[in-house]
């Protein structure tokens, strides 16, 4: 009886090393394999290559587009503190859409999942918060810009497009970070993470572009009521 | 063969069990004073940790060999030890996860955290597995002593 029971001891014994085996086992394995996926890069150089061209015509058109006023020339009868007021804020703009810490992203060869954080970063940083909340949207809470035409139709606009912006950043901000915990993941979780760093910075990419796409049209506006006036 | 793999892992499991107790010490200090939380309560997640090494030391002095002469439990703790270091050299190390450097700690507290519990159970898991063995290495004790 009591060799049988020191049997069922041992058995148990091996039973439990082997239950911490098999975790330890797993845990070791799946780390290295989730090391070498956040490892992983992805060759976006003609992307980045297309995209670059695009913000580079764009960032064009709003400089063409601010460059028709000219206080010393301007013979209109809009308010000019408010023509003055929203050509410095573009131009500002233009300042940070060009700036080396925006502009670095676009020589990237090859993108991993840090790189897409930093671009989210980025971009959250610069072009929404320092342009967009900023210039933009406080240039259009001014008096002085109230007085422009068209001025409610256009800030309606840009406050819809801005509070966009600022609500989809947020969500690619989380997903890259819950990448840092991987462990017993759905196939869905596996699909997503996958193609996270290319899809994190493909989404950066055209908020980018949609951001870039509300400054012209606020350029065109510009341009419109400076000839018009 | 069987002997010198078992010596190896013998050896590995103190020497592993001093670098996983040190990063995890390491890491669980860095993260009491990111939180600003009291240092004691660091101890009861070393508990597990001296619990096995006091296994450990009595396995050693009173030369159980059910449990130092077991070659796949030396193996187990290697593999467990090896684990634990693993997870905080990467919680340390690994900058490709984000939130490594975005607080400016450089350690990836989240990351660590989520392996607080594994690191638990097994190493909980060792020291009810060793405890069972000596239990087996006594009764051969007793044996050995009625044939005598």
């Amino acid at each position: 009886m009591k060799k049988v029971l020191f049997e069922y001891i041992n058995m148990f014994a091996y039973t439990i090393t082997g239950l911490i085996f098999g975790l330890s086992f797993f845990l070791l394995f799946i780390n290295f394999y989730h090391m070498q996926e956040l490892n992983e890069t992805v060759d976006l150089k003609s992307y980045n290559e297309t995209n670059k061209a695009s913000v580079q015509s764009k960032v064009e058109t709003i400089r063409n587009n601010i460059n028709v006023y000219n206080q010393s020339t301007y013979g209109g009868s809009l308010n000019v503190y408010g023509l003055n007021n929203a050509k410095s804020k573009l131009e500002q703009c233009l300042n940070v859409i060009e700036s080396d810490e925006m502009m670095k992203y676009f020589e990237l060869d090859n993108v991993g999942i840090e790189d897409s954080y930093n671009f989210v970063i980025d971009f959250k940083n610069n072009i929404l918060n320092e342009c967009l909340v900023m210039q933009i949207k406080s240039m259009f809470n001014t008096d002085t810009i109230s007085l422009l035409p068209n001025f409610n139709l256009v800030k309606s606009y840009v406050d819809i497009d801005v509070d966009n912006l600022l609500d989809s950043i947020g969500y690619v901000q989380n997903n890259i970070e819950n990448s840092d915990h991987y462990y017993f993941s759905t196939d869905t979780n596996k699909n997503n993470f996958f193609d996270l760093t290319e899809d994190s910075y493909s989404y950066v990419m055209n908020d980018y572009q949609s951001a870039l796409d509300l400054l012209v049209e606020i350029s065109e506006w510009y341009r419109s009521i400076v000839i018009g006036g | 063969m069987k002997k010198i793999f078992n010596m190896l892992f013998y050896v590995l499991k103190f020497i592993l069990l001093i670098a996983a107790f040190g990063l995890t010490l390491f890491v669980l200090i860095r993260m009491n004073i990111r939180l600003e939380k009291n240092m004691a309560s660091i101890i009861q997640e070393l508990i597990p940790f001296a619990i096995l090494l006091l296994l450990f030391i009595v396995n050693l002095i009173f030369k159980q060999d059910g449990v130092n002469k077991n070659l796949f439990y030396n193996l187990t703790s290697c593999l467990v030890f090896v684990t634990i270091v693993l997870v905080a050299l990467r919680a340390i190390l690994d900058t490709n996860m984000v939130l490594n450097g975005k607080y400016g700690y450089g350690i990836d507290f989240n990351f660590f955290a989520n392996f607080v519990a594994y690191i638990k159970i097994m190493l909980y898991g060792l020291s009810i597995a060793n405890i069972l063995f000596m239990i087996r290495e006594r009764k051969r004790t007793i044996e050995k002593s009625k044939e005598a």
